[in-house]
């Protein structure tokens, strides 16, 4: 297959969606409101821990103007959620265990009485002790978050003999590394509006990743019929793993239940902050032996994750975080052990690399350490362990799909960067306080949910009276550029230009299930069931037309809008005509679907869960750093990403996730962290949780792709959105390293930390002098 | 209770009177009572400039302003392409840029621009990029971001 045969794919194409963000057009959730709305409070626990012993909202409920309160006593179905263990109450009932927990509800005529309601509503509490430390939340002393104890699961995964190597190994590098809470940032805050609509279908507008099992998770807790819920969740204005899980919409579907009017609820950014998911803060112990020649031989590692008050998807990222603790290398002997643990901070959840960036940190560190011990190029210690097709992964699974690690190290020395870093690292004469480095790290993500899950891709194709198509998935567009991925796929596949194509998606009612919007997996997904529905659609309109022109289908084409004949293309009908002829013979136009299986590993890693998985798509991250050595300060320069996407689909798209990713992951290496001091959040807006802002980002990123075709993906594309952010933190800390010559343990690496860590530096020299 | 004040104002170029709450505020009056919902809010507190507006020509939080601080204003929105023809030259080098990803940070980066280039039609990068430094994106990285206003400036030029 040649690119250059395709008219979309391939192609920077502008998203379709653009010049309706551009003008401001386009309705958010957030944007709708609906005639003789209520407005939705919800009262947040007022500790992190307590016993709950009584609700009183009489006083709350006899305010002119509040409409409803409700409590837990409300809940018509299981008062609790979950993607994978459904331990988070809707309202809480004897318990609160995060300063975010729910308690109860108000749907008020203005937003000002449903405040003022809050207010009125009186909890008795009785506090208790505050599991904030997850080292000591495991010990068997500690306070219980929830009754069974406080670690959610333990997954260990062992392979080899790791005492024998550990021992026959000429080096052993021991550290421990430790990475920060991040908050998403998502511009648009959680939010939404709800509403019964036409056959009672309660209509729950807000953005999430996922609203089929939004909609099923409701179901649950509204016990209602999930074919009387519909979600509607596109656009949205970032989610980044953060509206994977549930946030406002229980609540929201119980005050429109409970008043029979619609209902919108707006959080302000400090309830969004305290309420919903982070990234897991680690604690990752990692013990690595190497040959002489720089062959790694094992590797041990003790991943401690606070998943906080409630499992969500704290689970699968701790499991993720064990497969991916290797980093792309090859590894026979491995002891992996991953503790998620339960506390009163705040709650973890999804977010972009699902543990990945973690551990990326922490090997890429390591290996770092190992060239630099070993006297090795660390360009090329890496390539001397790289995975390769047909390698055994870490954990035990055979690798059968595209695996770019070589060809991503490779293309290192295509950037920019790499070339002119010798001249980047001139020494500054005029001001010695200003030391410059340069570091690179590598990293890889696994596609999709792994193995044990169901995990599909469903799609929907509609003729239209104009000769057009809509595309119905299930996913939702949050900012990757998905929906214009499948307008490229839609139109090249159907042979016909892409403003006749429409993209529908995340709507329960209009869309097909597609899985999660996660896991990197909705190019790849989505695009696999857009092509199989497109093959069908083809099919039903190359059949209608050769009813009409009588002739064999076989001796049928498409081209442009047209079916024509293959050895007459003057011969033809327009897809117009032919919606037109169905339109009269049925009074209805064919619609087709597309499902698609995602293809697993053969063989499943015992005890846990979802591991392994099957496709990876693979990145390099370089930095030039500055760092002032008066301050501790770190500055990115310049920045570079070497993908392997896999066969592109839109140029313009990756660019922007690897861009975004990168941002990102310098925040996430440099600044960002949520600070909770006995589960209370100290950072709750943006002048005190700090992201990357234009003034902050290197002056140039650049994006360099490497092609490992994968056979299996849509036009042999991979997702690439999560590895684009992965080892970014680690690239910079390679390079402060190379500035400084200090080694960064702990993220971020914030000019405190810097600043520390250089007087102790100069504290140990003085010593050491003396 | 709280008062009510009488006020007008020019938005997009159209003359409104209005009666407001005295502590309203301009972005909740814009998104909710003027149904313009272009503008939008990110953190009402002034730190994201989701909620970025031209006031009497300067660009502001809207988010910071009271509604009867608005009493014989003149106020643009992203939706006012008819008083700003510049906003158009924006928002096609936005689109054709890649500069939009979730869009929630677009119309307020797209009004920071605009202010931007009305004061200086040809600014450097690191004008431009400290023009829209207040204007906080999670997804875009800014690189595709600072090429549009690189990009409008150019178009505008011409
Ligand atoms: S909403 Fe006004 S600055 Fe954020
Ligand atoms: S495009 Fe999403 S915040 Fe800027």
């Amino acid at each position: 297959m040649i690119m250059e045969d395709f008219k979309y794919i391939g192609k920077s194409v502008p998203r379709i969606d653009a010049a309706d963000k551009a003008s401001g057009k386009i309705k958010y959730m957030s944007d709708l409101n609906f005639p003789g709305m209520l407005f939705g409070k919800i009262l947040r626990a007022k500790y992190p821990h307590a016993l709950i012993k009584k609700i009183d909202t009489s006083q709350a409920k006899a305010l002119p103007g509040v409409v409803a309160v409700v409590t837990w006593e409300d809940v018509p179905g299981l008062n609790g959620f979950g993607i994978v263990t459904p331990d988070q109450p809707v309202l809480c009932k004897d318990k609160v265990r995060y300063i975010g927990d729910a308690v109860a509800a108000i749907a008020a005529e203005t937003k000002e009485l449903a405040e003022k309601a809050l207010t009125l509503i009186d909890v008795e509490y009785e506090p208790l002790p505050v599991v904030d430390d997850p080292i000591k939340a495991i010990q068997s002393d500690s306070p219980k978050v929830h009754d069974d104890g406080n670690i959610h699961l333990h997954t260990k995964v062992v392979r080899g003999d790791v005492r024998k190597a550990f021992e026959e190994a000429d080096l052993v590098i021991e550290h421990i590394y430790c990475t920060g809470e991040q908050e998403h940032a998502f511009l648009e805050i959680e939010t939404g509006i709800a509403r019964i609509e036409e056959d009672d279908i309660l209509t729950i507008y807000a953005g999430s990743q996922y609203p089929q099992r939004d909609q099923m998770q409701l179901s649950r807790c509204l016990a209602l019929n999930p074919c009387k819920i519909r979600v509607v969740s596109y656009p949205v204005g970032g989610a980044f793993g953060g509206k994977d899980e549930l946030t406002i919409q229980p609540i929201l579907g119980l005050l429109v239940l409970k008043t029979k009017r619609p209902v919108k609820m707006v959080m302000t950014r400090e309830e969004s902050v305290i309420s919903y998911w982070k990234r897991h803060p680690m604690i990752m112990k990692y013990k690595t032996g190497v040959k002489k020649d720089g062959t790694l031989v094992a590797n041990k590692v003790i991943i401690y994750a606070d998943t906080g008050a409630y499992a969500s998807l704290g689970g699968p990222v701790v499991n993720l975080a064990i497969e991916h603790a290797c980093g792309p290398y090859k590894l026979s002997n491995v002891d992996i052990e991953g503790y998620c643990i339960y506390t009163n901070n705040g709650v973890s959840g999804a977010f972009r690399g699902f543990g990945v960036p973690e551990t990326a940190f922490a090997i890429e560190t390591q290996m770092d350490i190992i060239a630099e011990k070993l006297g090795i190029n660390p360009i090329e210690l890496r390539k001397k362990n790289a995975l390769q097709k047909g390698d055994i992964a870490p954990v035990g699974n055979k690798l059968t799909t595209s695996v770019g690690t070589v060809a991503v190290l490779d293309g290192i020395s295509k950037t920019k960067l790499w070339k002119e870093r010798e001249k980047y690292l001139v020494k500054n004469t005029k001001k010695p306080w200003i030391k410059r480095g340069f570091g690179f790290a590598l990293t890889y993500q696994g596609t999709g949910l792994g193995v044990g899950l169901p995990d599909y891709g469903g799609a929907i194709l509609r003729f239209c009276e104009n000769g057009g198509f809509e595309v119905g998935v299930g996913l939702v567009d949050y900012g990757q550029g998905i929906g214009t991925s499948y307008a490229q796929i839609a139109a090249e596949m159907m042979k016909c230009p892409i403003d006749k194509i429409k993209v529908v998606l995340g709507d329960t009612a209009l869309t097909a299930d597609s899985g999660p919007t996660s896991a990197s997996r909705g190019l790849y997904l989505g695009g696999k069931a857009t092509i199989i529905a497109a093959e069908k659609m083809m099919t039903v309109l190359k059949e209608k037309t050769s009813e009409m022109l009588k002739v064999s289908v076989d001796n049928l084409d498409a081209e442009n809008g047209y079916i024509c004949m293959k050895n007459q293309p003057e011969k033809k009908i327009s897809y117009e005509e032919i919606a037109a002829q169905f339109m009269k013979e049925t009074d209805h136009l064919p619609e087709t679907e597309g499902y698609f299986l995602m293809p697993l590993a053969d063989m499943k890693v015992e005890n846990a869960f979802g591991l392994p998985h099957h496709i990876f798509a693979f990145s390099a991250h370089l930095a030039l750093v500055e760092v002032n050595t008066l301050t501790g300060q770190t500055k990115v320069l310049k920045g570079a990403e070497v993908i392997d996407a896999g066969d592109v689909i839109n140029r313009q798209g990756l660019e922007a996730q690897s861009e975004g990713g990168f941002v990102m992951g310098m925040g996430y290496g440099l600044f960002e962290n949520m600070i909770i001091e006995k589960g209370i959040f100290k950072t709750t807006n943006f002048s005190t949780y700090i992201i990357p802002s234009a003034e902050d980002i290197p002056s140039d990123i650049e994006t360099v792709t490497v092609t490992d075709p994968e056979e299996t993906g849509p036009y042999r594309a991979k997702g690439v959105a999560e590895t684009v952010m992965c080892a970014t933190a680690p690239a910079i800390t390679n390079a402060i390293y190379n500035a400084v010559g200090l080694r960064i343990f702990k993220l971020p690496a914030t000019s405190e930390l810097v600043y520390t860590l250089l007087e102790k530096k100069e504290e140990k020299c003085n010593e050491s002098t003396n | 209770m709280v008062q009510t004040m009488d006020i007008s104002f020019a938005l997009n170029g159209k003359e409104y009177k209005l009666s407001v709450p005295a502590n309203a505020v301009l972005l909740d009056i814009i998104r909710d009572k003027m149904h313009l919902t272009g503008t939008k809010e990110g953190c009402g507190r002034g730190e994201c400039g989701a909620c970025t507006i031209l006031f009497n020509g300067r660009s502001v939080n809207a988010c910071l302003i009271l509604a009867p601080q608005a009493d014989g204003a003149e106020i643009v929105t992203v939706e006012g392409a008819d008083v700003e023809r510049k906003l158009l030259s924006i928002q096609k080098a936005f689109v054709e840029e890649g500069a939009i990803q979730c869009g929630f940070c677009t119309p307020g980066m797209i009004m920071s621009s605009l202010y931007l280039l009305n004061k200086n039609p040809n600014p450097s990068i690191s004008e431009i990029r400290e023009g829209i430094s207040g204007n906080l994106c999670r997804c875009t990285g800014y690189v595709k971001i600072i090429k549009a206003v690189e990009r409008a400036s150019k178009d505008i030029g011409k």
